[in-house]
């Protein structure tokens, strides 16, 4: 017997000969824990940066975006329990893909980042690391879409190579991620003062379940604390439910839900929130906070209107506008 | 005109003693599964050991040593050795 303990994610798995931690992918044999999914995509694509979603980092441009199976949540209503829930043997589609491979062919397609996305890329991290890496080298950017729960040392190791994250926070409650997520929330805050510390730019998605986290007071502690831990200028998108996965008893949560909650964070202090899965709607675009210019509008992914300066700042009042344009 | 009153009396007492019992056990049980549930991970999966050798040897998975673990200490395996 030769048992290991994963030091990655909070879980703090503790894995005998034979077995694989709780996210399905890192596994023990001959006492030697191993990353199976390394270079094994299941899933790759060229997304619109909006869809991680980024507003405010590249907008327009495309990402070339990937993912292997496994997680190391388990939520209840997962849109991708199909890849995250399983295991690398369990898999259909597997592609062989080195990182030199992927980010060739991130190039190939044009893009000018790539997304490690769809599962939460912190189970595959070794090679999200080596990949990032080399993108880097390449003049490439990388983009992590994460629920962030994962442990502070290995992430202020993988900061070096990262340049801009959309992190979940998928409730301000504790029993909340217990229940739904198989998680918990404390490290998931650490995570992102993390990623405020090493300069990583930072949006977040809420995504607002009704009946189990549209709770208005929830909502408020919740922007009141990105606005004192993260700033006043991190974005932040609510974005709404559909039923999915082990959660369909529950309705897609109604647009005046997610327009209350939106006034509500708003009203915290964040000077961006926005509104995501409802097409055309007021909230999916970016005003300037000091006199409400329109500076990007959007229909969903796509964008409509552009009309930030190349400095980005607003064109009526210069007002900087915070993001990687 | 006793006797069948008593028995009556008898079968209601055994009919709420079910009742209470039933609620006891319901209660234990919800108990337990939301401990269950409640629970979030520090534990393992067991795999398909022979699926994952089987995928690595043929190229499908990789085998690549992963980065941030240790050798299990006794106290976290219970006692056992790691």
């Amino acid at each position: 017997m030769s048992t290991v303990t994963c030091e990655l994610c909070p879980h703090a798995c503790v894995i005998p000969e034979g077995a694989a931690g709780d996210c399905r992918v890192r596994v023990n044999l001959g006492g030697r824990l191993r990353a199976t999914t390394y270079g094994r995509p299941s899933a790759i694509h060229v997304d619109p940066m909006e869809k991680k979603p980024l507003y405010h980092f590249h907008p327009g441009s495309s990402v070339f975006s990937l993912a292997t199976a496994g997680c190391n949540l388990h939520c209840l209503n997962c849109q991708n329990w199909q890849l995250s829930q399983r295991g690398g043997e369990e898999m259909e589609e597997v592609y062989r893909a080195d990182p030199a491979e992927l980010v060739a062919a991130a190039q190939r397609e044009g893009c000018r980042s790539l997304a490690y996305t769809y599962s939460d890329p912190i189970v595959w991290y070794e090679y999200v690391e080596d990949t990032a890496a080399l993108a880097h080298a390449q003049g490439l950017t990388n983009v992590f879409v994460t629920a962030a729960y994962i442990n502070r040392a290995p992430l202020r190791r993988l900061c070096r190579v990262l340049d801009a994250t959309n992190a979940d926070l998928k409730a301000f409650d504790d029993g909340f991620y217990r229940r739904v997520n198989g998680a918990t929330l404390k490290p998931v805050l650490d995570a992102l003062v993390t990623f405020r510390e090493e300069g990583v730019w930072t949006e977040l998605t809420n995504l607002v379940i009704p009946t189990l986290n549209d709770d208005l007071a929830m909502i408020r502690r919740m922007a009141r604390w990105i606005v004192a831990e993260l700033g006043a200028d991190t974005p932040l998108h609510l974005s709404r439910f559909h039923p999915e996965y082990r959660m369909r008893n529950l309705p897609p949560t109604p647009t005046e839900t997610l327009r209350t909650a939106r006034s509500a964070a708003r009203e915290a202090g964040l000077n961006y929130v926005y509104i995501g899965n409802v097409m055309g709607d007021e909230g999916n675009s970016t005003y300037c906070p000091r006199d409400g210019t329109l500076l990007i509008g959007r229909s969903g992914f796509v964008i409509t209107h552009n009309a930030l300066t190349a400095q980005g700042r607003c064109p009526t009042c210069d007002e900087p506008i915070p993001g990687v344009w | 005109m006793n006797m069948p009153m008593r028995r009556r009396q008898t079968r209601e007492l055994r009919f709420l003693g079910c009742l209470a019992l039933s609620g006891v056990l319901i209660a234990l049980y919800l108990d337990q599964a939301l401990r269950l549930t409640a629970h979030t991970g520090g534990g393992y999966r067991v795999i398909d050991t022979q699926a994952v050798t089987r995928r690595i040897e043929s190229g499908e998975l990789r085998d690549r040593e992963a980065a941030w673990y240790r050798p299990s200490t006794p106290d976290e395996t219970g006692g056992h050795p790691p």
